[in-house]
């Protein structure tokens, strides 16, 4: 049984990617993928929408650390929605309610990529 | 304090697909243990942490050891025992500057301090063959 679910859909030129379930170092390679699908498809602008994400542990994040930068550098962003209160915690544990956009839900996310382009 | 003998002592092969059942139970015995829900979650999470580096960084990933857990309850809080061989672990002493990992592209290093800021003590030991992670978490007045 999978406990890890992953899908993306494109707005435009900001991909939108749904992590469904609990996400730990055992599945994090499929995160990493779907992450450096965007990457290499220059989709740099990233909404990583967590309203079905139970569950994060440090692999997780590490993804979303790793390459932000380079995708900084590109001139996009990585953005969060739809955080539940439980997994927002645990990001804010390690400082990255300081370092990433937190927003309330996808739409919201998208408007302030397309704000800003 | 808490007592000599442990109330649970599981022992697991060294694969990531057993994490989740890890966390799952972890969560169950700190709520029986008076733990708030989001508080056994994070203890959970903490235990993840240290077995995930365990597989990691003293296995190499190899899925043929094995990882020894104790549970030892007290009504004031829980300590969490892994032992484990292979590698001893070398810790950072410093607090994790975020900023810096992001800029050299790291995409490892939080566990131990998500295990540090979930826990109210993490010590990690060495003798002869054997590494040890003791993990302590008190009840707060509100548990």
């Amino acid at each position: 049984m999978k406990h890890f679910h992953i899908r993306s859909k494109l707005v435009g030129n900001i991909a939108v990617i749904y992590p469904k379930g609990h996400l730990d170092a055992h599945n994090v390679e499929r995160f990493e993928k779907e992450i450096l699908k965007q990457i290499g498809n220059d989709v740099v602008n990233i909404v990583i929408d967590c309203k079905e994400l139970n569950y994060i542990s440090s692999a997780g994040m590490g993804i979303i650390m790793g390459y932000l930068d380079e995708i900084r550098d590109k001139s996009g962003d990585i953005k969060l929605s739809s955080v539940n209160e439980r997994v927002y915690e645990i990001f804010d544990l390690v400082g990255f309610t300081e370092i990433y956009d937190f927003l309330q839900n996808e739409k919201t996310a998208i408007n302030k990529f397309e704000n800003v382009s | 304090m808490f007592p000599e003998k442990p109330e649970l002592t599981i022992s697991i092969p060294s694969k990531t697909e057993l994490l989740k059942m890890i966390v799952e139970m972890t969560k169950h015995i700190a709520i029986i243990n008076q733990f708030p829900q989001a508080e056994a979650q994070k203890i959970a999470l903490a235990l993840d942490e240290a077995i995930t580096n365990v597989i990691k960084h003293s296995y190499k990933g190899s899925m043929n050891e094995n990882v020894k857990v104790d549970f030892y309850c007290h009504k004031k809080g829980l300590k969490i025992k892994i032992s484990f061989t292979g590698v001893p672990p070398v810790l950072e002493k410093i607090a994790i500057d975020l900023n810096k990992m992001i800029k050299e592209k790291k995409k490892g290093g939080l566990g131990v301090e998500l295990m540090k800021r979930i826990m109210d003590s993490v010590e990690y030991k060495t003798t002869g063959n054997t590494n040890t992670c003791e993990m302590i978490k008190w009840k707060t007045p509100e548990s």
